[in-house]
């Protein structure tokens, strides 16, 4: 038995004797079982700390004050939750492992312009930010100058950090360039995109009347498992039958911004889940690639949601969806699942249901959070292939000897197993597969279910971890963003002109050697 | 050098006197050539390592491939970045975006803020009008970053003030930052709004510096009041007007933070002027070398935009000189 494992049958006993459940005989039994435990566990504790009272005294670090500094990204919950967990949990536990005191400060940008922090000062040669929040599609970026370490010698002289990873996580947050062995990262947090839908609004009979009656007697789905059953056309109705705007009721909303990302993550499922790709990376061809007719149709499709979305979504990122999902605005909702207890109106960090705003009128009992919609393929099953969030650690190559110490020591941490599991219990997503192969999980988190279920099987992917990164995005953001907004007037036009543009830059940057078609020259946008 | 005389009995001299006494370092001093050179020599010594130092540098940048994360070192590519500028059909619509946004938010400002300028003027004796011109300064010395925050949420469509009052009003939303039609409209309409107290300062500048007799003199033959603007304050006051136009011309044609925080340049590049694509370029793509070409380029159009202006305030005078 684990600590987790202690600490659950811990809370299951307190809930069952709380609820009654348990006569007088079984309370008994099942106490003294986890009394027995309990101090099993003691002991190894006890021996352990006997062993880390001798490491501390060797160690080198021991008596003295680190003062660390964590660069994350500002308004997103996992990042802070990190900072929140290294000054809390890690201050206490270095003390008494290692014999040094640390202090974490935290310092933050939001997603958009969190690279340029980091990078402006890592050029000049600065350990300014001892540890980052990276996006993970900037790896290869922050990498290539060499201003990030290589973390292999590392892990093979720390096994503890040698972790079983979720296979998305472990490729998307941890490896450049694609396809080699080279580790850069640790994972932070992971992330997918997750269905959150107004269960109040789905299970009420009269909707499900009026929905049945314009649809051929088809139903509204009611549990998660008949969300893992709806497909993008059957989606469409049910976003066609929220949408009254004489009500201000809407029925989805995505995230269609120009700012960082945004539009491309989730304009990317509509284009992967049918077989289209971003690029080549063995070749870096994107030209005739990017611009396939799958992605033009997935462009397009995408953007057939508008129509159901509320006014001003061509302008939605993270947080306008989190306002107008939880002002009780838009049916259901496409969002980062780590954004869960925020998009539920749950309080963090708080038990399953605490309501953390009571003036929203959308609280955590009507949402449900499911995987997203799938996509019909030939052969009739359902296939999802979303855009991969989450973030990974990475440690600056600029740290003196003692501060990449105290990063590696946290890291060593930040992936013990209780550490893992108060994670989780605060609403972080894990990427650790023990952790997410726990029976309990699911049951953490309202959003773990869908979280779980999309990160496995090949279900969520990375785009680019090209050190062009910043500006192959920034091309693909307006164009695609200006086609939603009917500013490109085709979806043809928008990926030809993002196919030619970033064919460019990459040739020109000497990471491809194909240049741009002739017919490049006559598009614009 | 000329000394400095004063007569024998005045207390201007009997200072002057004394301080000669006092410090005869500061005597000798004023006595020699260096002393203009050491009272310009700081402020030329501060011009040439803030502007001099950081210009040349950006023209030197703008020579060479240079990217920040591209772990290669510079390449000297000779005019390639501008070429490559020059080639791109994106930077004339980008160069024709600002100058329209240039145009029209100038131009409004300046209208609006001369015909507040003038009510003002001939308010002087009304209660409560400093409280007023105070209020109505507040735009201009609000940060951008406020401005463009707060009418983010002031038109949001679902959230917004504005909207409440559409709707309301004529029963209708607008989006005024996600639609490509409004869009523009919008960020103009509300760089004027924040800019129009800036030509209200410069036009009651102007104003003051009309002579009083003249202005008297009009109203006594009782000329009418465009022909008094025409003839008697525009010759006086056009120095001070034109100073205020030229500034904000050159402001309005780097104008950054307020789309950015805005619409951040969208919808697609709808609100994408010169300041922002620079700005994209050097910090988020981290291509320092087209970055500085397309700054030098920037800088050259807002040299020629003061030269222009200059011209033209001394035109009449140079036509009379030439006959």
């Amino acid at each position: 038995m684990t600590p987790t494992d202690l600490s659950r049958e811990h809370a299951a006993l307190v809930k069952a004797a709380k609820a009654g459940n348990l006569n007088r005989r079984e309370l008994l039994a099942r106490g003294a079982a986890l009394g027995l435990s309990a101090t099993a566990l003691a002991s190894l504790a006890a021996s352990q700390r006997v062993a880390s009272a001798v490491a501390r005294q060797d160690n080198p670090l021991a008596g003295q004050t680190i003062d660390m500094t964590i660069l994350g990204i500002a308004g997103w919950p996992p990042s802070r939750l990190g900072v929140d967990m290294a000054n809390e949990l890690f201050k206490p536990y270095a003390q008494e492992t290692y014999g040094y005191d640390v202090n974490f400060s935290f310092e933050e940008s939001p997603f958009e312009s969190l690279f340029q922090k980091a990078a402006t000062s890592l050029q000049s040669g600065s350990a300014q930010y001892n540890i980052i929040i990276s996006d993970s599609q900037w790896l290869g970026a922050l990498a290539e100058p060499g201003w990030i370490v290589r973390l292999n010698d590392i892990i093979a002289e720390n096994p503890e950090l040698d972790i079983q990873f979720e296979e998305a996580a472990a490729i998307g947050y941890r490896i450049y360039p694609d396809g080699s062995d080279n580790i850069y990262g640790f994972p932070q947090e992971g992330d997918t995109i997750a269905v959150f839908v107004r269960q109040d609004l789905m299970t009420d009979q009269a909707e499900r009347d009026a929905y049945m009656a314009a649809n051929d007697g088809e139903d509204l789905p009611q549990t998660y498992d008949e969300w893992l059953e709806v497909d993008i056309d059957r989606y469409e109705r049910i976003c066609q039958h929220f949408t009254r705007p004489d009500e201000n009721l809407y029925g989805t909303a995505f995230q269609w911004s120009k700012v960082y990302d945004f539009v491309s993550c989730y304009a990317y499922p509509f284009m992967f889940s049918n077989g289209g790709e971003a690029w080549d990376p063995a070749t870096g061809q994107v030209e005739g690639i990017a611009n396939s007719e799958i992605n033009v149709a997935g462009l397009e499709h995408n953007k057939r949601f508008l129509q159901y979305a509320p006014p001003g979504a061509t302008n939605y990122g993270i947080a306008e969806e989190v306002d107008v999902f939880t002002a009780g605005t838009i049916a259901t909702c496409w969002q980062w699942s780590a954004l869960g207890p925020q998009m539920m109106n749950q309080l963090v960090p708080g038990e399953p249901g605490e309501v953390a705003d009571e003036a929203r009128p959308v609280t955590p009992d009507m949402v449900l959070i499911a995987p997203p919609p799938g996509f019909p393929q030939e052969d009739g099953s359902l296939n999802r292939v979303y855009t991969l969030g989450g973030q990974p650690w990475v440690l600056n190559a600029f740290n003196d000897e003692a501060h990449q110490q105290v990063a590696i020591d946290f890291m060593k941490f930040w992936y013990l197993p209780e550490t893992q599991l108060e994670f989780s219990r605060r609403g972080g997503n894990s990427a650790v597969t023990a952790v997410l192969d726990d029976p309990g999980y699911e049951e953490l988190q309202p959003h773990f279910a869908a979280y779980k279920y999309m990160i496995r099987e090949n279900r969520s992917k990375d785009f680019w971890h090209d050190p062009n990164y910043a500006e192959m995005l920034a091309v693909q953001q307006e164009a695609w963003n200006g086609y939603i907004a009917d500013v490109v007037e085709s979806a043809q036009l928008a990926l030809d002109y993002t196919a030619c543009e970033q064919q460019g830059i990459l040739y020109d940057a000497g990471r491809s050697d194909i240049e741009p078609s002739e017919a490049c020259a006559d598009i614009s946008i | 050098m000329a000394q400095t005389t004063f007569p024998a009995e005045t207390p201007a001299a009997a200072s002057y006197q004394q301080a000669r006494r006092r410090l005869p370092m500061a005597r000798a001093l004023d006595e020699t050539r260096a002393f203009p050179v050491i009272l310009i020599g700081p402020v030329l010594v501060f011009f040439i390592v803030w502007n001099v130092v950081p210009l040349l540098w950006l023209l030197g940048v703008s020579f060479y491939q240079y990217k920040l994360t591209s772990a290669r070192p510079a390449e000297y590519i000779q005019f390639e970045n501008f070429i490559d500028i020059w080639r791109a059909s994106e930077v004339w619509g980008l160069l024709g975006r600002t100058l329209s946004f240039m145009l029209l938010t100038v131009g409004g400002a300046t209208l609006l803020g001369m015909l507040l300028g003038f009510l003002f003027w001939g308010s002087g004796k009304l209660p409560g009008r400093r409280l007023a011109l105070t209020l109505l300064f507040t735009p201009m010395v609000l940060p951008p970053v406020a401005v463009g925050t707060f009418y983010r949420l002031i038109l949001d469509p679902i959230f917004g003030i504005a909207n409440f009052f559409t709707e309301k009003l004529i029963g209708q939303r607008f989006d005024f930052l996600g639609n490509k039609d409004l869009a523009f409209a919008t960020t103009i309409a509300v760089d004027v709004w924040m800019w129009t107290p800036f030509m209200i300062l410069m036009t009651l500048a102007a104003l003051a510096s009309v002579p009083k007799a003249e202005l008297e003199a009009a109203e006594i033959d009782q000329i009418p009041w465009l022909k008094r603007i025409w003839y008697v304050i525009l010759p006086n006051g056009k120095f001070i007007l034109m100073l205020g136009i030229l500034l904000r011309t050159i402001d309005a044609f780097k104008t950054t933070d307020l789309p950015y925080l805005m619409t951040n340049g969208g919808p697609g590049n709808t609100t994408e002027f010169v300041g922002l694509s620079l700005y994209r370029t050097g910090f988020e793509a981290f291509q320092m070398g087209e970055a500085s070409a397309l700054a030098i380029i920037t800088l050259l159009i807002a040299i020629a935009f003061a030269s222009i202006y200059l011209y033209v305030l001394s035109y009449r005078e140079t036509r009379a000189q030439l006959q």
